[in-house]
């Protein structure tokens, strides 16, 4: 009974990934003005005037994407406890998995409060206090990039050595995954440009390196409540 | 579909590195696009810029990566047959080989500097610097791996698991020279019409 409720938990945690993106496209993209953001050679009366004119908007967009950050964690958590059945307990590669989702959360929740500064009182900040807040905020979620990488890989490396003549996570999608921490290294160029492909708001560094994180957490989430089903008749035929 | 004919069709390596190798392939058919692009856009600065490049070190750069690659394809071929000396013997001498790619593009890279050409300095250094260095950091993994796979033929026994391995491996690599062959002619040989 203990176990069966354990693995309830499991999947509701596992959700939590899916809730996650939601929430992150629509609150803090679409009501931040970050999906895309601006690109860094508008002027900073462009940005300072879309706080001043929507602050409510970008206020409630990251009030909503902080408190939602720690769902990513917790996603990566249950993401661990299926690759505890693959690689063991006391496995490092479970922990740097672990603690790759958990710090993913601090470099959303930093920036977000940034934003909310910006919006918090637009009108008493001159223009260029808010340009500088909306940039440090951008340089801080992209740069943060390694962060995550370390999540992907280790639970690539992680995954990739199931014994099992079916894996519990396709191999496929740790390659992937790993392709895509690998990928985010990209990040580095994004604060030598303001206009062109490898800017925060171009199709290398936001469209492409945005686009192939958000498809890998459904995706990741999909496999792991099919390893987690897996798992759980395992355990009941004993 | 017999037996024999799904034998045949086998992908050599672990068929999940191939979602790496096209998921990079798609990456870099980008770049391609990218550059394509801005070329179209305004030719005479491409090719102006293009001519300050050395087609000579870009055709070195190719024949070191592509013989790099033959002694790879012999060192998977040696692990085929379970020659552990021809496996070990032939990648060291893919990645002595290899190694002479890194040197000649940290030369380049430290002549452009040298004449402050940066990836600053126009749109199609942008481009040359990023896509080059972007393909140069995959060159380096590639050394790595190309070092875990000798260490592994010299205490592993050469039986299907390291096979898959060294297939694997060499995947990669061959993956490095193609997009080179790509990189090279569109960057330094491509004429302005």
């Amino acid at each position: 009974v203990h176990e069966q409720k354990e693995y309830g938990i499991w999947r509701f945690c596992a959700w939590m990934g899916p809730l996650f993106a939601a929430v992150f496209i629509y609150f803090w993209g679409w009501l931040g003005h970050n999906f895309p953001p601006f690109q860094p050679d508008v002027p900073a009366s462009d940005v300072a005037a879309y706080f001043r004119g929507n602050a409510n908007s970008v206020r409630l967009g990251m009030v909503m994407a902080m408190t939602f950050a720690p769902c990513y964690g917790v996603w990566g958590y249950s993401i661990a406890k299926v690759l505890e059945r693959v690689v063991g307990k006391d496995s490092i590669l479970v922990q740097l998995a672990r603690v790759g989702a958990a710090w993913t959360v601090i470099t959303v929740l930093i920036p977000t409060s940034f934003w909310l500064t910006a919006a918090f009182r637009p009108e008493a900040l001159p223009d260029w206090q808010i340009q500088m807040l909306y940039d440090m905020a951008w340089l801080l979620i992209d740069l943060a990039y390694a962060v995550t990488s370390v999540q992907m890989f280790a639970m690539g490396v992680g995954f990739l050595r199931d014994k099992r003549a079916v894996p519990l996570f396709p191999k496929w999608l740790s390659w992937y995954g790993i392709w895509v921490g690998f990928m985010f290294i990209a990040e580095c160029i994004m604060p030598f440009f303001r206009s062109g492909a490898f800017a925060r708001s171009g199709i290398l560094n936001f469209w492409i390196e945005f686009l192939i994180w958000l498809v890998w957490i459904p995706t990741v989430t999909f496999y792991v409540l099919k390893a987690t089903r897996r798992l759980e008749a395992e355990d009941a035929a004993g | 579909v017999t037996q024999a004919a799904v034998k045949a069709a086998r992908l050599p390596g672990d068929p999940g590195v191939w979602i790496f190798i096209i998921a990079d392939c798609c990456a870099f058919a980008l770049f391609f696009l990218l550059f394509t692009i801005g070329r179209i856009g305004n030719p005479d600065l491409y090719e102006r810029s293009r001519l300050l490049l050395d087609p000579t070190t870009g055709l070195l750069n190719t024949l070191i990566l592509l013989t790099s690659s033959w002694f790879m394809v012999r060192a998977v071929e040696g692990a085929r047959a379970g020659e552990r000396s021809a496996v070990t013997r032939n990648l060291a001498l893919s990645m002595a080989v290899g190694a002479g790619f890194g040197v000649s593009k940290i030369f380049e890279y430290s002549h452009k500097i040298g004449l402050g050409i940066t990836m600053l300095t126009n749109e199609f250094f942008t481009y040359y610097f990023i896509f080059t260095g972007i393909h140069f950091l995959h060159f380096l993994i590639g050394l790595a791996v190309l070092a875990v796979c000798l260490a592994k033929a010299r205490q592993d026994p050469l039986d299907a698991r390291y096979v898959t391995w060294i297939e694997a491996s060499g995947c990669y690599w061959h993956m490095v020279d193609l997009l080179w062959i790509m990189l090279f002619p569109m960057l330094y040989l491509l004429r302005a019409v």
